[in-house]
């Protein structure tokens, strides 16, 4: 009989224990695989995000994320230069504020006003027309608005809102503009929450009272036979005044300075959950040792070597864990659900980020911290039953 | 003295909380200030955050010229009076806390746009504390009443989106998980001790004493192991604390404490573990004493 | 004259307590030839079980040698002594020590397995073995559904499942009514008269008698023939 099929039978003659230590490793090797997946899940949501956007740099005036007031001047003037660079696909200029929707009958409702240029990816129209510019005067400002806020107003297309824009850095109250909403669109980056509306930069200007020539940020797509270093080092060059980050450069500093907390939480309890199953298991299968050493000893006493009850116990533990551990993958994705919830809600989390993101290494390196743990824990186990004094304990079991 | 242009574009009251501009010379935090206080000068004073001291490798008596322009328009020149610790908030643990503090005059001075004639006149927020904080609500409604376009926002009632208490969520979470897992591997544990004991309970059973009776013994040894184990990880969670703490204080450069074990922690911990291993002994134990007295004993 | 199947010369075993060293062996001599029968027999604590113990290499001895078919095996090795229990030695034990999650077919088989013997062999064997202690029919029975006796004739067809040179039963009977013993002692005249050395420790004098060569132990030494 192997070592695998005796094993098999041990863990079956007390069907009890064996199925709450197959549930609890499964338990405890969900959250393994959860921690795993949070270590660098976030990460890679936000790459795929950024490149789902399309482009491939951003520029901005300082190295501090967008509206915290400094602004790019000379706007237009800078986009038409870094578009002239021959790495340089598209530039698109974009202003971000607050404004609100002034109500007749209700406290105004704040939302993000972004200027920009339609048709580039910066937002995806789902319902009704992108917005236009206005070719005369008396043409209505065009603006696109989110479901949240479409939801939130009742808002479709055709209808007419009133936007009153904050501005940054202008501390009077500017005179109200209509807009019409010609669509609803959706914006990448927005959390399950936000109000966000879009409009050409022109009546990004009018709302805030005027011609600015400024950008919170350029958004940069490179050709398609440069890479983006390339682009970021030729814009740099042009303008060394300014901040350029390609999506990697992004992704690298969002991972030093949002989402190190993450990872080392993650680091953190995937250590004590691998720690707490080793623990486990090697208790559980020690008091079993514990309760079987006349058993074992008569193994022994009818030649059964050291090696092949270490290995009887290995198995135990082998299978223990790896039951366990299978099981633990379809927990851990349920769990992963709920918990990529619980921290979604965080405010300013965009709702197509995720902080628990699958992948296949995250699986390999589950399954082997698993078995290594397995393994380990069966060690002092292993360590009680092979140094077994044989004639003792048969002698002990007869007079006890 | 040295003076240098530091091109930063100091993040003046623009990344949450901010710069808490202050209309006077002391701190507006219970944070330390440190430094040569009423040095004569024509040259107005400024705090420095220890990390922006650290990082710009200023000294105290330095005299800096901040600029809300990245390419240094308008600098002005402030001499360093004092350093603070910023005051450590949770929803920017991670963030390299580079502050300044001035005065509001100063700062309005800075950063006013000379187009704009209510520049001035402006400021981002102004920080309130009520005589009662019970009126929070009232006072609440009675400005925006009042003052249209204002966004009046409690420091004290946490709304369900607010980072700390998201990470709370998720922390309570991940615990509810693990006390899962440790049941069932308690429950295999006291299953496993039950049967170790099968004869031993089968003999007082058959020498005629009440499964009530053998049951009571469990309950006892249940709770003295469990109270044993709460307290055991009481301690062990006490030593962990601090080094915890240390850790991420040290990797953060910041003072915010992020593990505390407080007695209501304590008490929920020790609340929940010691009826989880009294339930899980009595129960593994009633699964054994339910069976025939003389199946307990044959082998 | 044939090389004797274990020759144990001037044995002795002292164990170390807390209240002082116990000599349970003192220099014990003793020869078994092939198909020879022994009883020992002795009041508890003699150093019967220590005996057998040593003979059967489950244990060392503090001095003296031990040969097994004309090999010094006192010295050898743990896994070259498992390797010996395994293959040329059978032990049949008082608590039976069959493993409770296997069949009476399974707990004969595994010894076999462990040898190394194929799957073909080890089926013929176990089926003859189970129907020479009589328990063909209660082959995929596991040992909590067998009495006290079928267990130990079980652990007898287990012990002869690798064919040892020497069959080593501590008190085979010790858990059996009388009647079961009887049928144990049948057994192991079988096993005896099919040319297998056996070494019996036993209190019963139904197996002791059937012995050809019965020898007493007191206080760790033989005792002399004729006396006590």
């Amino acid at each position: 009989m192997s070592s695998f099929v005796f094993a098999w039978y041990s863990l079956c003659r007390q069907p009890a224990r064996a199925v709450l230590a197959i549930a609890g490793v499964a338990v405890i090797g969900a959250l393994l695989f959860d921690m795993l997946l949070l270590s660098q899940g976030m990460l890679i949501s936000f790459r795929g995000l950024l490149g789902e956007v399309g482009f491939d740099a951003r520029v901005m005036a300082t190295s501090s994320m967008p509206m915290t007031g400094a602004r790019v001047g000379d706007a237009a003037a800078t986009a038409a230069a870094i578009e002239a660079l021959e790495e340089i696909e598209v530039v698109i200029p974009m202003r971000i504020d607050q404004a609100e929707v002034v109500l007749s009958e209700r406290r105004p409702m704040d939302f993000t006003l972004v200027g920009s240029i339609s048709g580039h990816g910066a937002w995806t129209v789902i319902d009704g027309a992108d917005i236009n510019q206005r070719k005369a005067d008396g043409d209505a400002s065009t603006i696109v608005v989110n479901r949240n806020l479409a939801s939130a107003l009742n808002l479709s297309p055709g209808q007419t809102v009133t936007v009153r824009s904050e501005c940054l850095g202008r501390r009077s109250i500017l005179p109200t503009v209509e807009f019409e909403v010609v669509g609803i669109a959706t914006f990448p980056f927005d959390s399950e929450s936000q109000l966000t509306a879009a409009a050409t930069i022109a009546d990004f200007d009018r709302a805030c009272g005027g011609e600015q020539d400024q950008a919170d940020l350029f958004l940069v797509a490179s050709r398609s036979r440069v890479t983006a270093e390339a682009a970021v080092e030729a814009i740099q060059q042009l303008r060394p005044d300014l901040y350029v980050f390609s999506n990697d450069q992004l992704v690298d500093r969002f991972e030093r300075v949002g989402f190190s907390y993450f990872r080392q939480i993650s680091t953190v309890l995937a250590t004590v959950t691998l720690t707490f199953a080793f623990l486990l298991i090697s208790v559980l299968l020690s008091v079993s040792v514990n309760q079987r050493f006349a058993e074992i000893a008569a193994l022994r006493a009818i030649g059964f070597g050291r090696r092949r009850v270490a290995a009887d116990l290995v198995w135990e533990s082998g299978l223990m864990v790896s039951i366990g551990g299978v099981l633990a993958l379809p927990l851990g994705l349920a769990l992963a659900i709920w918990l990529d919830r619980i921290l979604k809600s965080m405010p300013g989390i965009p709702a197509d980020l995720h902080f628990f993101v699958v992948q296949p290494q995250a699986v390999l390196l589950h399954i082997a911290l698993l078995a290594t743990a397995g393994a380990l824990a069966a060690g002092y186990p292993v360590y009680l039953a092979s140094r077994l004094p044989i004639a003792s304990t048969l002698r002990n079991e007869v007079v006890g | 003295m040295r003076g240098a242009i530091v091109g930063l574009t100091l993040i003046i009251g623009l990344i949450g909380s901010g710069i808490l501009a202050t209309s006077g010379p002391q701190p507006a935090s219970p944070a330390d200030a440190v430094g040569a206080a009423g040095v004569p000068s024509s040259v107005p004073d400024v705090l420095v955050s220890r990390q922006l001291l650290e990082s710009q490798d200023l000294r105290i008596g330095d005299v800096v010229d901040l600029s809300p322009d990245p390419t240094a328009i308008g600098a002005r020149s402030f001499q360093i009076v004092g350093v603070y610790e910023p005051v450590p908030d949770p929803t920017r643990f991670s963030a390299q806390r580079l502050e300044a503090r001035l005065h509001l005059p100063d700062m309005l001075d800075l950063i006013a746009d000379p187009d704009d004639p209510q520049a001035t006149e402006a400021v981002d927020a102004i920080n309130v504390a009520l005589r009662n904080p019970a009126e929070e609500t009232t006072f609440s409604r009675a400005i925006v009443r009042r003052v249209p376009g204002v966004s009046v926002r409690s420091t004290t009632r946490t709304d369900r989106g607010n980072p700390f208490i998201v990470l709370e969520q998720f922390h309570l979470a991940i615990a509810i998980v693990t006390i899962l897992a440790s049941t069932a591997f308690l429950l295999a544990l006291m299953v496993m001790q039950s049967d170790e004991r099968r004869e031993m309970a089968g003999t007082l059973r058959l020498i005629g004493l009440k499964k009530s009776r053998v049951l009571t013994q469990v309950l006892i040894e249940g709770l003295i192991i469990a109270t044993s184990g709460a307290a055991f990880g009481i301690v062990l969670a006490l030593v962990s604390e601090e080094g915890f703490n240390r850790f991420f204080q040290w990797r953060y450069d910041t003072a915010l404490v992020f593990v505390r074990i407080s007695p209501t922690v304590a008490w929920q911990c020790v609340a929940m573990s010691v009826p989880l291993g009294i339930v899980a002994s009595v129960v593994a134990s009633w699964t054994l004493l339910r069976r025939e007295v003389l199946a307990l004993i044959r082998r | 004259m044939s090389t004797p199947v274990v020759e144990a010369s001037g044995l002795t075993k002292t164990f170390p307590m807390p209240a002082g060293p116990v000599t349970a062996l003192r220099q014990v001599s003793l020869r078994v030839d092939p198909g020879e029968y022994v009883a020992v027999s002795g009041p508890s604590g003699c150093g019967k079980s220590t005996l057998l113990h040593l003979l059967g290499s489950v244990d060392t001895p503090t001095s003296g040698t031990l040969r097994f078919e004309g090999e010094e095996i006192s010295a050898l090795t743990d896994a070259r002594r498992s390797q010996i229990r395994l293959t040329r030695i059978g032990f049949v034990f008082q608590r039976f020590y069959l493993l409770p999650m296997l069949t009476a077919w399974e707990n004969v088989e595994l010894p076999q397995g462990e040898a190394g013997i194929g799957k073909a062999e080890r089926r013929e064997r176990t089926a003859e073995l189970l129907d020479y202690v009589g328990l063909a029919h209660r082959a995929q029975h596991r040992p909590s559904q067998l009495s006290g006796g079928e267990m130990q004739r079980v652990a007898v067809a287990r012990a002869l499942a690798n064919r040892p040179r020497l069959l080593l039963a501590d008190e085979p009977t010790g858990e059996l009514d009388e009647k079961t013993g009887e049928q144990i002692a049948e057994l192991l005249d079988r096993v005896h008269a099919d040319g297998n050395a056996i070494v019996v420790v036993t209190h019963d004098a139904t197996i002791a008698r059937r012995a050809g060569c019965q020898l007493r132990m007191h206080d760790g030494i033989i005792m002399p023939e004729g006396s006590g």
